[in-house]
């Protein structure tokens, strides 16, 4: 479980005080063990701030998140050690074969020996990459590169499992592969948080949305409830009606 | 508890620098540039030693005319293997300027027949003695045939019961205290600088990569977040890079203490041979400095914005053991805090290994940890650096 209560960060520029940026302004939201909770908002909304916030890269000005019940400004790595992190820009490194990245990725996460080692080949069959395993990591496609970077980001089987959005530019077959894990993880009973942009994705996946714009919470709710509370047919059109303007959904 | 807690601790760091060994032997072009570092080092000093012997101690052949020469053999033999030659065998190109010296030497009739009887046979020596060009070969004439006269003059002594001794009540032994040749300290210093260059040089392109190039490649992030602190990641890090630059500072080592056996340095007034126990002493005093150098690397690499920058922005840092021992050893007066200095220390103390001095432990105890104490604060420095927000903003 995942909780973010009442978070402000504010970027300050040294040079110029006018120039401060407020990123997170009071936003709050729980992400329940066994549903997957989707946080949309327009680019700019601080969703990249909140989640560097969760995974203790960022300190907050004010409020706290908690994973698990660990407070992640007061003991970052265990509380990283209850997290799966699927990041923003995913890289590889490129002279380590797949297996060896996720094995890297195993060790970190404090796993050794025969456990360690049937995890990883787990993981390797849940995700149908046993070929591609002990190829290095250079020339994969773009398909290839979010498995081994989720394959990476499970292997220890954490209990809260994150996300920043993790479709962007991949073909249907990949995100049907990624949809079909996070449903899968779900169904084990894990907590499961991922941004996106995708309003499709979005409705189908999510069992509750969180809508963040100008680094406020705008409105939660299961995809229906939006719609009825927007009073529109679409989770898009009710999106934008409830972040209040136009703009984001353009960029 | 405590014992278990530290196995996890250390399989984490184990993970970590498995992985950076695993990138850095696999980067073809890092590794090239180590070892280029180390296969150029023994070409560069043969052949500056080679031109240099060549200039300073090879006594060039000196071509005299001589008449009577049928009549002393064993004399001729003796100038022969001083070079000093008949003008008869002169090659082509060089008969114009052994005519134009004009020396010669006229060997009397008479030669065997006095050198039976025991009497003083003169030999005459001709030449224009105010020619400056004629005169170092008019030197080596006088001493050769000096020294073949008194080889006969001793065993003749030797023959009668005479302790040749008695010749010399007083004898006169020379100590050169001026400095080792100009030459010699060149050759000398530029070995400093190489060894030093290639403390700096074998591992930086393993620390760029894994630093700057690492945060390019978007895999930097992701590592952050994991649960292992900064300080293990800094420690892999630093452990991969600098590795990388202790191989190629042995390969020097190994490489031109091979290659210093193929010349004989001790015909320029070189006083040190590169032998095992001097090789171990400038390991001892490089190791400190390979760690010192990947810290640095690290340290400007991790602060840069871009791969690009980095690389342009470390490679200054080379500047820095070039630099710094050629004007330490410009100084004439050096202050004392200079001994401590990491580098300025270190350069000293090979300075005065290759003059043939003492190693002074103390001085190489001192630099040696301060160097080391340097390299740690680096290390702390980068990171809580590492945890800061201006190096998560970097990010993207």
């Amino acid at each position: 479980m995942i909780e973010v209560n009442n978070l402000h960060k504010s970027f300050i520029d040294k040079k110029d005080k006018k120039n401060t940026v407020k990123a997170l302004d009071g936003l709050s939201f729980t992400a329940k063990d066994g549903e997957i909770t989707g946080i949309l908002g327009p680019n700019g909304a601080g969703k990249t701030t909140c989640l560097r916030t969760l995974y203790g890269l960022l300190s907050a000005d004010e409020g706290d998140v908690t994973v698990d019940g660990i407070e992640v400004a007061e003991n970052p790595l265990a509380a990283r050690a209850k997290l799966g992190i699927f990041p923003d820009k995913f890289g590889l490194y490129e002279r380590l074969t797949a297996y060896e990245q996720i094995d890297y990725f195993a060790s970190i996460h404090g796993m050794t020996g025969a456990s360690k080692k049937q995890a990883i080949e787990q993981v390797l069959k849940d995700l149908d990459m046993e070929e591609l395993a002990h190829r290095k990591t250079v020339g994969f496609s773009q398909g290839q590169r979010m498995k081994v970077t989720l394959a990476q980001s499970l292997v220890h089987q954490p209990q809260n499992f994150v996300l920043d959005e993790p479709t962007r530019g991949l073909d249907v077959m990949s995100t049907r592969i990624l949809r079909n894990h996070l449903a899968k993880f779900k169904a084990k009973g894990h907590c499961i948080l991922f941004s996106s942009h995708v309003m499709q994705e979005v409705a189908a996946l999510c069992d509750r949305v969180i809508i963040v714009a100008n680094g406020k919470l705008a409105a939660q709710g299961t995809p229906q409830e939006l719609c009825d509370l927007a009073g529109e047919e679409h989770l898009e059109d009710a999106f934008v009606k409830l972040i209040g303007s136009d703009e984001g959904v353009a960029a | 508890m405590i014992s278990s807690n530290f196995n996890a601790h250390m399989n984490q760091l184990k993970a970590l620098i498995l992985k950076e060994y695993r990138e850095a032997f696999r980067d073809k072009r890092a590794l090239m540039v180590a070892l280029m570092m180390a296969f150029l080092a023994p070409i560069m000093i043969m052949v500056m030693s080679k031109i240099m012997i060549e200039k300073l101690v090879d006594e060039p052949p000196i071509y005299i005319k001589f008449t009577g020469a049928e009549f002393a053999p064993k004399l001729m033999s003796h100038l022969a293997d001083n070079n000093l030659l008949n003008f008869v065998d002169v090659p082509e190109d060089e008969k114009n300027t052994w005519q134009q010296r004009n020396i010669t030497i006229e060997i009397p009739q008479d030669y065997a027949s006095d050198m039976a009887a025991g009497k003083t046979i003169k030999l005459h020596l001709q030449a224009d003695f105010t020619d400056k060009a004629v005169k170092p070969p008019v030197r080596r004439i006088n001493n050769a045939v000096r020294e073949f006269s008194l080889s006969i003059g001793y065993k003749r002594l030797l023959l009668r019961g005479v302790d040749i001794r008695l010749l010399n009540p007083v004898k006169l032994i020379e100590q050169d205290t001026a400095k080792p040749d100009a030459t010699f300290m060149l050759i000398s210093m530029m070995l400093g600088i190489y060894l030093m260059l290639a403390a700096f040089m074998s591992g930086l392109s393993v620390a760029i990569d894994s630093s700057a190039g690492e945060r390019e490649r978007n895999v930097l992030e992701m590592l952050l977040c994991q649960p292992v602190s900064t300080l293990k990641i800094v420690l892999a890090k630093l452990i991969g890079a600098s590795t990388i630059a202790v191989i190629g500072v042995v390969l020097v080592l190994v490489l031109t203490s091979l290659s210093v056996g193929f010349v004989d340095l001790t015909k320029i007034g070189a006083t040190f041979s590169l032998d095992l126990s001097t090789a171990a002493v400038l390991l001892l005093l490089l190791l400190p400095i390979c760690f010192f150098a990947s810290a640095c690397q690290l340290f400007v690499a991790f602060q840069t914005k871009s791969f690009k920058e980095a690389q342009s922005t470390v490679g200054m840092l080379i500047g820095i053991p070039a630099f710094v021992p050629f004007v330490v050893s410009m100084m004439d007066d050096r202050p004392e805090w200079l001994n401590w200095l990491p580098i300025a220390g270190q350069s000293m103390i090979i300075e005065n290994i290759f003059k043939g001095l003492e190693v002074n432990w103390l001085a190489v105890f001192a630099t040696s940890s301060v160097t080391i104490a340097i390299t740690v604060a680096l290390v702390l420095a980068l990171a809580k650096k590492l945890k800061s927000e201006k190096v998560v903003m970097a990010l993207s």
